[in-house]
């Protein structure tokens, strides 16, 4: 190949990134982090007894773990939690905004869908991908509708707080750091898939919905 | 591209400049080879940690030389023939109901003649019994201990590829010694074990070839039919041990596994050989037919599982009534549910029964029981049983092993009993055994201690040195760490070697060797503590340890490898390490995925820190201000849109690769094998490879567009070279497999493959790197050809001028260890290319080059790559059929280098790439060569890091763990892997990143470039 040989060959480098419209852009998404105008107050209230409640009789009371009707009762009682605590101690502004109960349904839908996602997060971690798609589902649908009080707050302010995000994070990690027991050779039947998984997710959603506001 | 005519218009040409670039350049090849030494030095001490630590842990056993002498005339037979079949599992020589779902008819009811026989007693007696081997099941312990009655220890599973001449008394020296003559036809391990007594018409065959299945098996045929079966009956025959060592059956099982159509001919073969011999037996004569081992599912052995430790005796004789059959035989001989409760015998209780057989004195070191049924009469039984414990307690008061009280008394008691009813003989037999086991797993606690305590101290100062201590100023330590380290050194061997001597202080060492490697050791810890205490204090170090660790990366780093390093406090953890790192890794992918979906605020204090140095550095080496700084800038939306992209592949990839398992023994249930040669060979299989490629030149060039850098020399070496030795390799795994399924494949296709290897790894491991050496850049001048007046140009790929030609060593080292591994393991491979560049990419648009997370995500890489090729940290996974890939003997060192870049490929791997953190997409003209090679030492030492810790980790566990039931099937294993990688890493940073690869390439980049 030949080359021109010049005296003063300037380099430019070829960068990919455009710098100019990119700093525009990423200001604009902090804005909101700093000063949010919604936030849930510091109360007692929110945490949600329920939860413990439930695990109780998940691991005690019931004889072969029945993750089904775990999410039968979970789902009116978590709507309970929402409308009754939850919702109260989440200030929009300097108001507390009444429930609007066309964005609960709509919400409950929304949990529900968003279970498939959940689903194929769960199965890239490493979730067993065929063989216990039910079981997984199930648990995905735990995750859903531990999230489902910040579902509906999410909807609520246009997507745009970014104050929510910490509450999915704590039930990730309850259920991140619960697969700990999955490998231990301990012979017990709550090792079985998924129910670790889910008592973490509880233990992390019971943390955030209590202690979330402190963070 | 013309390299001297770009340098002549890009180098400026005043003298003055010109003599300024040169002493640069001298400069950096003085720190680099200081760099080199140092880090060298690092790794001696490491070795000698490693080498302390295995000399406490591996024991070995007191071996003593006496021979027993005969005093009592015994003995049934005056000539024997022994035929070992390697790896006959139990279950395969008794009857199976095949309605049982473990009925396989590929095994099973094949080898039905010794159960006939034993059945049918009428026309001459025999015996058919479980064998239970002693682990490490490797035929050279198991013939060990089937000679010599002893236990083995662990270490020798190591040499098995070299077995000297037994030392022990043993049963063929003891007949030996009696004037029989001794032919053997087989595997040619007895022939290393017992040369002097063999007779010299025996025939050795070469054992460790497992592609073949037939030569040794056919030699032993033609053997015993020339010595044997073709005799008359009652004619003299010139032997009175005829041994035979069949390999057939274990090469079947290495090769292909059990549940294969030639395991059944294998099987027949054998039954009908043994029928054969049987019909040819003289009345004078005693047959013995034994198993060494067994097999486990995939065909491998060397561990302790059931399957592996099961295998097969059977005697038999002309005479009928020789053998006093237990009474209950119904319960005793039970074969149902595959034998289970069937009964059995230890390995160690065959020496005792052949030599009473045979009239020869029990081996002095043997600590078997004559096995019950040999014998037909009480008083018979009472002889053995005398004789035995006459044995038995000789070598206790030679050995004197029992030295606590308490055991000697019980001891005492028993041999007490004996004396007065001989039948409670076994009990003392069976205390004894106990008490040598305890004492053979005795450990040196001292060499233990002392190895964990060099490695902690190797990985501080690792830590000081490559990382706390800022790397610009370790380039200036260095000049004063290399003379201290070897006059500290000699001075501490000096120092040691006197009070050793003089004083034969410390005891422990024993010998010279391993006074001067300690003294090595203090010498290099004392050199390399002078010069850092010199500048900092202890106080300073730890202040500066703890802020290192204050941002959020460095936290998952740690966070990483701390939860990796506790995996070893389980055994369960250590069992199921292969998909919990996969789970870390992909927790990393959705870490970055995170990061870059949602930008938290973090990034604005780590980029204006970023900002301010390299704002410096900009001007000092005359590129413009911004250019300098563009990597403090925010991410862009384009960019942040490549990050997500290059995290999803990387959880993508990290989840279908972690598919790819041999499942552990004790993974059980749990785990489904999808790393089968059923697998390996399949269609499907091998579709995939001829999409590999290719896919995988496409994959990589993508990612060299990404910096435009697809120019020049990456063509050739992607597009050529890497495309060409692919297809090669895919013809060679093509007829592997073909060799492999069809099963009237005539065709001998030996000459062909060694063809095809030899010239993918001549190519692979030395014309293409003497190819990289020549300097090839991915650089092009990109010159408008519209725009003849402007004098401008553009050097296309000048962003990652140095990453670019990196990656084409990374691409040498892949296409060689795509050779030397199974069809899904380099599907496995190709995804751990994608695996890397996105890690690589991932790394950079985070800016996170100087963080310990990158190094960590690498190791993290290396160790799932090494079980999503097939293997697992047990000794069994080790796939040495591979080593027969280059040459059809065991020869140094292609069996070796086979084996090693087979196991050991992706921890290469990635301790070449460690580099690449942080040279991919780097420009030339930013950094100064000493800084860049700084932070190179910096991330390679935190790969090391990362290694060293698992590695202390598994020291410190699998010595708190020594009386644990698993330790030698899980821990130890696991211990011996890390430090062998560590190693294997070692050798790969400091000689081939280090020394080798980043010296020259910086050279040569600054030849071009630096204005």
């Amino acid at each position: 190949m030949p080359v021109k040989k010049r005296r003063t060959v300037k380099k430019t480098v070829s960068f990919s990134d455009d710098n100019t419209f990119a700093t525009k852009s990423s200001k604009k998404k902090h804005i909101d982090h700093d000063s949010p105008p919604v936030y849930v107050r510091k109360t007692i209230s929110t945490i949600p007894a329920h939860l413990p409640a439930l695990l109780f009789y998940y691991l005690y009371t019931t004889e072969s773990y029945n993750t089904w009707k775990l999410l039968h009762l979970v789902i009116p009682l978590q709507v309970f939690y929402l409308v009754f605590q939850f919702n109260k101690a989440a200030v929009y502004g300097n108001k507390r905004l009444k429930i609007n109960v066309t964005l609960v349904l709509l919400s409950l839908i929304a949990a529900f869908l968003l279970s498939l996602p959940t689903m194929l997060i769960i199965i890239l971690f490493g979730a067993p991908s065929i063989q216990k798609l039910k079981e997984t589902w199930l648990l995905s649908l735990h995750c859903c509708y531990l999230a489902y009080p910040v579902v509906y707050q999410v909807f609520n302010c246009d997507f745009k707080v970014g104050l929510w995000k910490r509450y999915f994070i704590l039930i990730a990690v309850g259920a991140w750091s619960s697969c700990v027991v999955i490998p231990l050779d301990w012979d017990r039947d709550w090792q079985e898939w998924p129910i670790p998984i889910v008592v973490g997710a509880y233990l992390g959603a019971f943390f955030g919905y209590g202690f979330g506001s402190y963070i | 591209m013309d390299e001297h005519s770009i340098k002549k218009s890009l180098l400026s040409t005043s003298a003055d400049e010109k003599r300024l670039y040169r002493t640069r350049i001298l400069k950096f090849r003085k720190s680099h080879t200081l760099y080199v030494l140092l880090l060298a030095s690092l790794a001696i001490l490491q070795f000698i940690a490693i080498a302390f630590f295995t000399r406490g842990f591996l024991l070995t056993r007191q071996v003593l030389d006496n021979v027993a002498v005969k005093d009592t005339e015994y003995g049934k037979f005056d000539k024997a023939v022994v035929l070992v079949v390697d790896a006959l599992r139990f279950d395969f020589v008794i009857p199976v109901n095949e309605n049982d779902p473990k009925f396989n008819s590929y095994y099973h009811n094949n080898l039905d003649f010794l159960y006939n026989s034993f059945w049918d007693q009428k026309s001459g007696s025999s015996l058919l019994l479980k064998f239970i081997a002693d682990p490490p099941t490797t035929t050279l312990q198991r013939l060990k201990g089937l000679t010599t009655g002893s236990l083995p220890t662990f270490i020798d599973a190591g040499s098995n590829f070299d077995g000297s001449v037994i030392e022990e008394d043993n049963v063929i020296k003891q007949l030996y010694e009696q004037g029989k003559k001794i032919f053997f036809v087989g595997d040619d391990t007895w022939d290393n074990l017992f040369a002097p007594f063999l007779a010299p018409e025996s025939e050795p065959f070469e054992s460790l070839n497992v592609w073949d299945l037939d030569t040794v098996d056919n030699g032993v045929m033609s053997y015993f039919e020339k010595h044997l079966l073709g005799c008359e009956k009652g004619q003299r025959k010139e032997w009175d041990l005829l041994i035979g060592h069949m390999l057939g059956v274990d090469h079947v099982g290495h090769k292909y596994g059990p549940n294969h159509f030639t395991m059944r001919e294998k099987l027949l073969q054998v039954n009908n050989f043994v029928k054969e011999i049987v019909s040819a037996l003289d009345d004078d004569t005693l047959l013995v037919i034994m198993g060494d081992h067994g097999m486990d599912h995939t065909g491998n052995h060397g561990g302790d599982s059931k399957d592996e430790l099961e295998s097969v005796l059977f005697m038999y004789a002309n005479t009928p009534g020789l053998f006093g059959n237990k009474e209950d035989s119904t319960t005793a001989y039970d074969i149902a549910n595959l034998g289970e409760k069937y009964r059995q015998v230890n390995q160690i209780d065959l020496v005792p029964s052949i030599s009473l057989l045979l009239g020869s004195p029990i081996p002095f070191n043997s600590l078997g029981w004559p096995i019950d049924e040999i014998s037909n009469t009480e008083k018979e039984r009472n002889l053995y049983s005398f004789l035995t414990l006459n044995q038995l307690s000789q070598y206790r008061n030679e050995s004197h092993m029992v030295i606590q009280p308490e055991r000697n008394d019980v001891l005492q008691q028993l041999w007490d009993d004996a004396m007065e009813d001989p039948s409670s003989g076994i009990r003392y037999q069976v205390e004894f055994l106990e008490i040598c086991k305890d004492l053979w797993t005795r450990f040196d606690f001292w060499s233990i201690n002392t190895g964990i305590i060099l490695l902690s101290i190797s990985l501080i100062l690792l830590l000081d040195i490559t990382k706390l201590i800022p790397s610009i100023v370790v380039s200036q330590m260095v000049p004063e760490f290399v003379p201290w380290i070897v006059m500290m050194s000699l001075v501490s061997n000096a120092c040691f070697h006197g009070i050793f001597y003089v004083f034969r202080q410390p005891a422990f060492l024993e010998d010279t060797l391993w006074c001067s490697l300690l003294a090595t050791s203090v010498g290099i810890t004392v050199g390399c503590c002078i010069p850092i205490l010199d500048r900092y204090s202890v106080k300073w170090i730890f202040i500066r340890f703890l802020e290192d660790l204050s941002d959020y990366w460095s936290r998952i780093g740690a966070m990483l490898l701390t939860i990796h390093a506790l995996l070893f406090t389980s055994n369960s953890f250590t069992i199921w390490e292969d998909k919990i790192v996969s789970f870390l890794l992909i927790t990393l992918g959705m870490l970055t995925l995170y990061e870059f979906v949602f930008l938290p605020r973090r990034h604005s204090t780590t980029a204006l820190l970023t900002a301010t140095i390299s704002e410096k550095q900009g001007i000092a080496s005359g590129a413009s201000k911004g250019t300098a700084n563009s990597d403090s800038l925010p991410l862009t939306r384009f960019a942040r849109l490549l990050g997500v992209y290059h995290s999803v592949v990387l959880i993508v990839c990290t989840r279908i690769a972690s598919t790819i398992t041999i499942c552990r023994e004790e993974q059980g249930e749990f785990c489904i094998p999808s790393f089968t040669n059923k697998t390996n060979y399949s269609w499907w299989c091998l579709g995939l490879c001829l999409v590999i490629v290719g896919l995988l030149p496409a994959c990589i060039k993508g990612y060299y567009n990404l910096s435009l850098s697809y120019q020049a020399a990456a063509p050739i070496w992607v597009d050529i070279f890497l495309k060409g030795l692919l297809f090669t390799n895919f013809i060679y795994w093509s007829v592997t497999a073909l060799e492999n399924t069809v099963a009237d494949w005539s065709w001998n296709a030996t000459i062909f493959k060694f063809t095809l290897a030899r010239i993918i790894a001549g190519f692979a491991l030395i014309a293409s790197n003497i190819g990289w050496m020549m300097g090839p850049l991915c650089v092009k001048l990109n010159v408008h050809n519209t725009d003849t007046k402007s004098h401008q140009a553009t050097i296309l790929g000048y962003g990652n001028a140095y990453g670019a030609q990196y990656f084409l060593l990374v691409i040498n080292a892949f296409m060689c260890i795509f050779l030397f591994n199974k069809p899904l393991a380099q599907i496995s491979l190709y995804l751990m290319v994608n695996q890397l560049l996105s890690i690589i990419e991932i790394i950079d648009l985070l800016k996170l080059k100087e963080n310990i997370v990158g190094p960590f995500a690498l190791g993290l890489l290396a160790y799932l790559q090494f079980f999503t090729t097939g293997h697992q940290a047990t000794i069994p996974s080790v796939q040495w059929d591979v080593g027969f890939i280059l040459s059809g003997k065991i020869t140094f060192p292609l069996t070796h280098l086979a084996v090693i870049l087979n196991t050991f490929g992706p921890h290469i791997i990635v301790a070449l790439s460690v580099a690449l953190l942080t040279l991919w997409k780097q420009q030339p003209d930013v950094l100064k060569p000493q800084t860049l090679l700084g932070r190179i030492v910096s991330n390679c030492g935190m790969l090391l890091v990362y290694n060293t810790v698992l590695c202390l980790s598994s020291f410190i566990w699998v010595a708190y763990f020594r009386r644990h039931l698993m330790v030698w099937k899980i821990f130890c294993p696991r211990y011996l892997f890390a430090a062998m990688s560590l190693i294997a890493i070692q050798i790969v940073v400091t000689f081939g990143t280090i020394a080798f690869a980043s010296g020259r390439l910086i050279r040569q980049i600054n030849d071009i470039f630096w204005k």
